[in-house]
């Protein structure tokens, strides 16, 4: 949840940096993996169903605990005899989608009050960074147990509980770029010349704050995979019974003599989505320093 | 002299502040979840007996009334009672506590030795074949949320191998699998922090310049980039400390570990508020104390904020 810091693993030569950072072919190697992984999962948790024609929610006793192969499932069947590859596909497009819309969701409300904050010297920045560290130390399970106990379990009660905790992670960093970006001489210029305050955010501050928003928006949505799951895990998150892959992993909890993959299967479906928004996160972070390296010719000492 | 005792008032004054807004959510929060006197009076008791418990507790006043009173306890430094061992909350925390700390020191300790010298190895060079094999298993650990790393590490040392307890707390051998669990978590990141430090700090111009007048890479390498990489890593370190201490809930849950996590979802299902109120207020207040320790041992550590003041 800290602000992104990566590896370098790109040694690639000099002459690759003339390609363009934003087509494919000048992507980082880890980018390009990313990408494509991403687009895989996407597509079959999207498709897949559609061909398969098995329904996640539908229980044969008769035929359960199989493993992978057997009784005619692909990737065997759980302690109520459903179809484990359907349960993780739905599972995974469960996921995919809380993640999206919470970590759009903490993005929106972190952009926003970190502008502010960042704007608004005085009362109203002591405000919201003293907020910042508040719900920075609020305990998330807590909040969790409170938001379902008031809307009950489901999509919007887990999106609203991950973004309304992690939202403070984006208004730090954007705070503390956009006091900087509001330091510079063009955005004096652009004040002294009578744009508005808010035409000086939106215009001039918030796009110089893309790059890193995008890094921060990939390493987010793998936290908030992460998160969902642990939370579905505890039984606080997805309803309960619904094919999501924390519910998954805590049902296999009973079975781990009797059927490992009940827990194997999710898991390595949880870690390969994390690890594609990862690599995308890298990617981008290696990505835009490679495009200051190149504007100022080799000194990357931004 | 004046600055320190400047910084360490303005600290003090924004705890009392998260103290006294943090107690006030959770009082009204935690009401809104479930009515305590139903919860003690049991299923199957009758609305007199239900409303002989709420007068008995002093849940029929109106809620303000309750909130001023509990908060004139709470300056008393009393936490309430716990409707379900009626223990005093406090006591609850005290005697589960050092359970939750121990397992986050030694989670951090491992996570440390670990680490640091894989970071600074992978970081020299990170071009190499079989460390670019290694950085890719790190990246790939990274992936994996704590709680599977946990079920893997059952799966393979308590169900299969049966080297380890599933459970427990006590021996040593029930200390190592959610010590690993936790390392597991967090070792991956600080191992990139630390590699990627290193690297940048070696690409710095002033060991470039080193380099040109001769100094043995291994010198360079142990006096001038390694202690710059870890300075930068001693804030990475204290954030997870802090999330450590705020009660690793799943893994402690996982391992049925005696600590403040499982307490908290323990109270948090029985609807014992007292607890669950003392639990957050020992967790942010530890959580804020190992913040502001990092903050300060930052600047204890690097000259250059020193030489800045303030």
């Amino acid at each position: 949840m800290n602000a992104p810091e990566t590896l370098t693993i790109d040694a690639e030569p000099r002459r690759r940096l003339v390609a363009s950072r934003w087509s494919p072919g000048g992507w980082p190697m880890g980018l390009r993996l990313g990408a494509a992984l991403a687009l895989l999962l996407l597509g079959a948790s999207l498709l897949l169903p559609l061909l398969l024609g098995v329904d996640p929610m539908v229980t044969d006793l008769g035929r359960r605990l199989a493993a992978p192969g057997q009784q005619g499932f692909i990737l065997g069947s759980d302690q109520l005899g459903r179809d484990i590859l359907a349960r993780i596909l739905a599972g995974l497009n469960w996921s995919l989608a809380v993640a999206a819309v919470s970590t759009a969701l903490a993005a929106l409300i972190g952009v926003v009050l970190g502008l502010l904050a960042a704007d608004r010297p005085g009362l109203l920045r002591t405000v919201i960074n003293q907020l910042v560290d508040m719900v920075l130390s609020f305990p998330g399970l807590v909040i969790a147990i409170v938001v379902i106990a008031v809307l009950g379990h489901g999509f919007w009660p887990l999106v609203l509980t991950l973004g309304v905790l992690s939202w403070p992670v984006f208004a730090r960093v954007v705070y503390a770029e956009a006091r900087s970006v509001l330091a510079e001489d063009y955005v004096l210029a652009a004040r002294l010349l009578g744009t508005s305050r808010l035409r000086v955010l939106l215009g001039h501050v918030l796009p110089g704050l893309t790059p890193s928003l995008m890094v921060m928006l990939a390493f987010h949505f793998a936290d908030m995979m992460i998160a969902e799951s642990a939370l579905s895990f505890l039984g606080v998150g997805a309803p309960l019974g619904t094919a999501s892959l924390g519910n998954m992993l805590s049902e296999s909890r009973q079975y781990l003599f009797v059927a490992p993959y009940m827990m194997l299967l999710p898991a390595a479906a949880i870690v390969l989505a994390v690890v594609a928004a990862n690599l995308i996160g890298d990617g981008l972070a290696a990505a835009g320093r490679r495009g200051r390296t190149y504007a100022h010719d080799g000194s990357d000492k931004a | 002299m004046k600055a320190l005792v400047s910084t360490v008032g303005r600290r003090l004054a924004s705890l009392v502040l998260l103290l006294v807004v943090l107690t006030t959510l959770l009082f009204f929060l935690l009401r809104v979840t479930a009515d305590q006197a139903l919860v003690l009076a049991g299923p199957e008791a009758s609305a007199e007996q239900v409303a002989a418990i709420r007068a008995q507790y002093g849940l029929d006043r109106p809620l303000l009334t309750q909130y001023v009173s509990y908060l004139g306890d709470l300056l008393r430094l009393d936490f309430g009672t716990s409707i379900i061992s009626g223990q005093p909350a406090i006591a609850e925390v005290r005697a589960r506590i050092w359970a939750t700390v121990a397992l986050a020191i030694a989670g951090m300790m491992t996570t440390i030795a670990i680490s640091i010298p894989l970071g600074a190895w992978l970081g020299a060079r990170p071009h190499t074949g079989g460390r670019r094999t290694l950085a890719a298993f790190v990246f790939l650990l990274q992936g994996t949320p704590g709680f599977v790393v946990a079920l893997l590490l059952v799966q393979l040392f308590a169900v299969q191998l049966k080297w380890l307890p599933f459970m427990g707390y006590g021996s040593f051998a029930t200390w190592i699998l959610p010590t690993l669990t936790l390392a597991s978590f967090l070792a991956p990141k600080l191992t990139r922090v630390v590699a990627a430090n290193v690297n940048s700090a070696l690409a710095e111009d002033h060991i470039r310049t080193a380099r040109a007048n001769g100094a043995a890479f291994t010198e360079i390498y142990w006096r001038h980039a390694l202690p710059n990489a870890l300075l930068g890593a001693t804030a990475l370190i204290g954030t997870q400390f802090a999330f450590l201490l705020s009660g690793s809930v799943i893994t402690e849950m996982i391992f049925g570990w005696p600590g403040i996590g499982t307490l908290l979802i323990r109270s948090i299902q029985s609807a014992d508020f007292a607890v669950v109120q003392a639990v957050t207020i020992a967790i942010a207040i530890m959580v804020f104390v190992v913040n502001a320790l990092t903050d300060a041992s930052f600047r204890l550590l690097d000259p250059r904020l020193r030489r800045a003041g303030s």
